[in-house]
């Protein structure tokens, strides 16, 4: 197929100031980044009430597997449709060890990373020397296979045994929620600081060497070689960071309620995700949130509308081909350029009209 | 001072077809010129050169070192750089992340983004490449090709899509390589002139075979190839 | 016992085939791969079941479910396929997946994912053979026989084959040689449309009448098509039998029953890393 190809182009932040420079962290988008977290841990959870808590807390944790599958997408150009399986083994893990021994949650969250990480690289060590649609097929039938297994499997809940199950008669015992957050408010905003973290980590690895590469990488495999960058190593480094922060977010799940079950993490969940990253936009954090709360937060909405619940699936559906059709950076995307305009506006400045640019 | 490529009996098959057959060449000095018609094998050759193309037989050595042990990616690292016809901006990144990633990953330090950047003349940096012009998206790449210390530098057709003025300050840049990062150049293009101005030697290639290499203004003045440009009318006389 | 199994297997194998036929026409003349194929299948089928409860006469039924099920495939053909030709064969896929998630939505909406039956007429006739095969066990293996074989003929002999095979090595070239790009491919859709729906039917009276179910059988399918190289009908043939007799015969241990929907994943994963062993970077630039 000879046919002109579309593509998206992501504009990374240049960083070609001295490499520590503290005026940067004071930027005025970092301090209202900042304001508004203070005031999110501060207020939110009286400002929501008691059930929205509960609901923004599961947005905040899928929001960290969706920055994951951006990632993947906006910068590698890879669809990966099993992320939410991976949340299920950060999850296990998480159950498993916690049960297990009498580790702090944060050193659970840890393991968790590490081994969902492995698993992600393992898997994805041969996934990896596929094509684009070779890599969506496979990762769609991982997620049917690891639905399989989880459904065989289940969840540990203090039973005994390599799996950890308590069946019959025996009582299941949830896992004990960290010793920060034992209330439905501090696990909220236990949540929001880890995610606030794994955020950091993914925005770090963005704008600095890793990133650059993989934009290389997105762009053609053959520059990128030539450029002397190691394709392999710096995909399975994407791999591996996206799989550990996603199993992050299976451990804050598992110590949310401190149980799992295995009908959350069947393959539709992972395509659904997937189809809330696109229509949040899958190139920057703020799409991410966005997709956070589409897949864990809209379905309760539309509930308290008194929408059917199932109807989600024909909205995201929708959404999710516009997104591919027309708005290609999705809602965040669209949000960035209103508050470009907005900006432009207010200081009355107007955008100067670049030459040199070549129509195309 | 630069180094020599010697490239011995170098054969390519592609199924039934041998786009290189029993390729001999020394490039030895400055910049070297790779012309011949379309098909001749003077892309492969390239390919063969920076790793992406596995050749059936032959040999490639650059001042002892023999290349064809590495792959495209280590190629780079020794100090291999090449660009393609079709310019590889990379489009999400700034014009000066675009050489700092090639500095970063042949070991090249900051100063040599720097220099690299001053040598080409770009004033552009902080613009996206996807916002580039076509002169400064070949500019970058010239700009890539003498960061972290190179040793071997491929050029395709790298004026393409440049008007006559922006040529010439191409071709000004590409003759200052070799004497200010002592990286030995090889330059494939159709533009005669560009070649006749800036190339010493100059190998023509024909149906996969050397049909001639010498001094620029010898080859392009031997019967041999004169013959082998006949059929095709675009190509100007050299001057 | 294995052999109720074997039979059960080869079956469920051939509708595999018999979908994934419809999926690979598809994706030859137009480059889409149908993530949401499956969801039409289930789509007609629970259209075929409700119509049968509604009291009508059931073959009548089948036949609307699969005018359904082409309708709804060459509409989203119709209104996404300008589109789909512009973009790269992986965008092409995802979109559909929007499909698949719209379809998949109002069948939740208006059904649930309640486990009902389908029963063809055909399920009650049948013979003995070692063990019981019904008429419907024969109907799917000569049907998707005849369709493979049908389409291999159809794609290599009749002009309108000739023209898919064409839009499917070169689009731009296919339109210059005066091919009618747009009624080809609607053609595809349309005729992908209705194997999945015949498949649908047949799928949903071998195994389950869910929705969600369905719609995943994507999956096998899938992996069917891989194991046919996205081109090969026979290989898809093939692939379609492997996984079915595999799947099903790994059910029949209690130690491996529970992992027999894993098949599909563990063929197409050892076929596509088969494929894949000699990677090659090609020089080309996407934009």
């Amino acid at each position: 197929m000879s046919a002109p190809v579309r593509t998206t182009t992501v504009h990374q932040r240049s960083s070609r100031v001295a490499a520590w420079n503290p005026a940067k962290l004071f930027s005025p988008r970092n301090i209202v980044v900042l304001v508004i977290l203070v005031a999110v841990l501060a207020f939110a959870p009286t400002a929501l009430g008691a059930y929205w808590t509960r609901i923004f807390t599961v947005c905040t944790i899928f929001s960290i597997a969706a920055a994951g599958i951006a990632l993947l997408y906006g910068r590698l150009g890879l669809v990966s449709l099993g992320q939410v399986s991976l949340i299920g083994v950060g999850g296990w893990i998480t159950l498993r060890v916690g049960h297990a021994t009498s580790l702090p949650f944060e050193v659970v969250l840890i393991i968790a990373a590490v081994g969902t990480g492995a698993i992600g690289v393992l898997v994805g060590l041969p996934a990896l020397r596929l094509s684009g649609l070779n890599l969506a097929i496979v990762t769609l039938m991982l997620a049917g296979a690891f639905e399989v297994i989880f459904t065989v499997t289940g969840f540990p809940n203090g039973g005994d045994g390599f799996l950890g199950r308590a069946e019959g008669g025996v009582l299941q015992q949830p896992l004990a929620r960290p010793a920060l957050g034992t209330s439905d408010p501090d696990y909220f905003r236990y949540v929001i600081i880890v995610a606030t973290l794994m955020f950091l980590v993914i925005g770090l690895h963005l704008s600095n060497r890793p990133g650059r590469a993989w934009a290389a990488i997105r762009q053609s495999e053959a520059g990128a070689l030539a450029a002397g960058i190691g394709t392999v190593r710096y995909r399975l480094w994407a791999l591996a960071v996206v799989s550990a922060t996603t199993g992050v977010a299976g451990g804050l799940l598992a110590g949310n309620a401190g149980l799992l079950d295995p009908i959350s993490f069947k393959a539709p969940a992972s395509i659904l995700l997937f189809a809330t990253v696109l229509i949040g936009g899958a190139f920057s954090l703020l799409g991410a949130l966005i997709a956070g709360f589409l897949s864990q937060g809209l379905p309760p909405l539309l509930n308290a509308l008194g929408v059917d619940g199932n109807l989600i699936f024909v909205l995201l559906g929708v959404g999710m081909i516009q997104a591919i059709t027309t708005a290609p950076q999705g809602i965040a995307g669209q949000l960035q350029g209103l508050g470009r305009l907005i900006r432009v506006r207010v200081a009355g400045v107007r955008e100067t009209r670049r030459t040199g640019r070549t129509p195309r | 001072m630069t180094g020599t490529l010697v490239v011995e009996d170098l054969t390519v098959v592609y199924g039934g077809v041998k786009p290189l057959n029993d390729v001999s060449l020394t490039f030895e000095r400055d910049v070297c010129g790779l012309i011949g018609p379309n098909g001749a094998g003077k892309t492969t050759f390239f390919n063969v050169l920076s790793g992406f193309a596995v050749p059936a037989a032959g040999t490639l050595t650059f001042d002892g070192d023999d290349l064809l042990a590495m792959n495209a990616a280590k190629r780079a690292r020794w100090g291999m750089r090449r660009t393609f016809q079709q310019e590889q901006v990379i489009h999400g990144l700034s014009a000066w992340d675009n050489v700092r990633l090639t500095a970063e990953h042949t070991g090249g330090r900051r100063s040599a983004v720097d220099d690299a950047i001053a040598f080409v003349e770009l004033e552009a940096l902080d613009r996206p490449g996807s916002e580039l012009s076509m002169l400064e998206r070949r500019l970058v790449e010239i700009a890539k090709t003498v960061v972290g210390a190179p040793k071997l530098v491929l050029l395709d057709e790298p004026g393409a899509g440049l008007d006559q003025a922006e040529t010439e300050r191409l071709i000004g840049l590409i003759r200052r390589i070799p004497g200010e990062f002592g990286a030995l150049v090889i330059l494939v293009d159709h533009d005669m002139d560009l070649v006749s101005t800036v190339c010493g030697t100059t190998a023509v290639l024909d149906f996969g075979r050397v049909i001639g290499i010498g001094g620029t203004a010898d080859v392009l003045a031997s019967a041999a190839v004169r013959s082998a440009y006949l059929g095709t009318a675009d190509v100007e006389e050299p001057a | 016992m294995i052999l109720p199994f074997v039979v059960a297997g080869v079956v469920l194998g051939s509708l595999y085939a018999l979908s994934g036929v419809g999926m690979l026409v598809l994706y030859r003349t137009t480059g889409v791969l149908n993530f949401g194929y499956g969801a039409l299948g289930a789509m007609s089928a629970m259209l075929a079941w409700q119509f049968v409860e509604l009291r009508m006469q059931p073959v009548l039924a089948y036949v609307l479910g699969i005018i359904v099920a082409t309708a709804l495939s060459l509409l989203f053909g119709f209104l996404a396929g300008p589109f789909l030709a512009t973009v790269t064969t992986l965008t092409k896929a995802t979109a559909t997946l929007g499909l698949a998630l719209i379809l998949l939505g109002v069948m939740l909406f208006a059904w649930n994912d309640k486990a009902r039956t389908l029963r063809l007429a055909t399920d009650t006739m049948g013979f003995n053979l070692g063990t019981r095969i019904t008429l419907t066990q024969i109907i799917c293996l000569a049907l998707a026989t005849l369709i493979v074989v049908g389409t291999s003929i159809y794609l290599r002999r009749s002009p309108t084959g000739t023209s898919m095979r064409a839009l499917a090595s070169d689009r731009e070239l296919a339109s210059m040689l005066g091919i009618r790009v747009r009624r080809v491919e609607l053609l595809a859709w349309a005729v992908s449309g209705a194997l999945g729906g015949i498949s649908g039917i047949l799928l949903s009276s071998q195994t389950r009448l869910e929705p969600v179910f369905l719609t995943f059988i994507v999956i096998p399918v899938l992996a069917a098509v891989v194991v046919g190289r996205f081109q090969s009908l026979v290989g898809t043939l093939i692939g379609g039998l492997v996984i079915g007799v595999v799947q099903a015969v790994a059910s029949a241990f209690p130690a491996t029953s529970p992992f027999s929907n894993a098949t599909p994943f563990v063929v197409a994963t050892i076929v596509i890393l088969y494929l894949q062993r000699r990677k090659v970077v090609t020089i080309e630039v996407a934009r």
